[in-house]
């Protein structure tokens, strides 16, 4: 899968837990997943855990916390893929 | 609180007694989870659980309170006081490298045998009850990561409250229920720790049912 799959996947991934639309619009690689597109940091885990099930990888609590932005996601997920 | 504002704690007596039981017991770190709904349930739930003697003599068990950094920011006072306090802010929502240097930080105190108070919901419940879906899996990250970790949920609300708030009213009675628990799962992961914090908010769910249904 090429990255800008994976880009496309966690953005779908991410739109239901976005209250920013506008954010999600212009979404790119740096887009901040809790303050630009305002995921609410509880529903992070379940981000997370689609994350899983969809791309069939495990992510480990401390692969998360190097999570900030939407590329640091599509980046780890590419490196698991791998 | 008492005679400045007024403020009655219901059955403190009993919970001061459970508190000091769970103390002799010293069977493990103990994490406080609570309800939240006002700006100082951190202090009403200290009030509750110890008298200030008590407290004196027994430091260790004043709960380490983990206040949002930007809630007390913007003020000298406030920033003097979580200074001279048992406080470990967290900028909720933050960079999660520093999210997990605050958990870390929070395991090393419990397992020195420090109480830790945590709002499992993530803050102020804006529905004005306890919000099952809220349960902030760090709560359940932290839990995973201190071995035979107790856990005693404290569910704490003024006959008043109707919703989140600042503060209580003047001459509010509060009422407490307490709930002892050790939290376990078969997960892995991230599900582990999703399935520990559902736990303590479920057991806070359920005092809150208790405390509405005895009304």
């Amino acid at each position: 899968m090429s990255e800008m799959e994976v880009m496309q996947t966690v953005v779908s991934i991410l739109t239901p837990y976005a209250k920013n639309g506008d954010a999600l619009s212009h979404v790119g690689p740096n887009t901040h997943i809790l303050d630009d597109l305002e995921v609410n940091s509880a529903r992070l885990v379940d981000v997370v855990l689609a994350f899983e099930d969809k791309f069939g990888i495990e992510i480990a609590d401390d692969d998360v916390d190097t999570v900030n932005t939407v590329g640091d996601a599509v980046r780890l997920i590419s490196a698991k893929l791998a | 609180m008492r005679f400045g504002l007024r403020w009655r704690i219901h059955g403190m007596a009993t919970v001061r007694r459970e508190y000091r039981a769970l103390q002799r017991a010293n069977d493990g770190p103990l994490l406080v989870c609570a309800n939240h709904l006002t700006m100082v349930d951190s202090a009403l739930i200290a009030w509750a659980l110890g008298s200030p003697a008590w407290f004196l003599v027994h430091y260790a068990m004043l709960p380490w309170n983990v206040p949002e950094r930007r809630n007390f920011a913007g003020s000298v006072t406030s920033r003097v006081l979580v200074y001279l306090m048992k406080c470990v802010p967290v900028v909720r929502g933050g960079d999660r490298r520093n999210v997990a240097g605050v958990l870390a930080r929070l395991a090393w105190l419990l397992g020195r045998g420090e109480v830790v108070l945590v709002f499992p919901e993530g803050g102020r419940s804006r529905s004005g009850r306890v919000e099952v879906e809220s349960a902030a899996w760090g709560v359940g990250r932290l839990i995973a990561g201190v071995p035979s970790c107790r856990v005693l949920c404290v569910y704490l609300r003024g006959m008043r409250q109707r919703g989140f708030g600042y503060a209580p009213p003047r001459g509010e009675h509060f009422h407490v229920r307490l709930a002892v628990l050790r939290p376990r799962s078969e997960l892995t992961g991230m599900r582990r720790a999703q399935d520990l914090s559902q736990q303590v908010v479920r057991t806070l769910a359920r005092l809150e049912e208790q405390q509405l249904d005895d009304r």
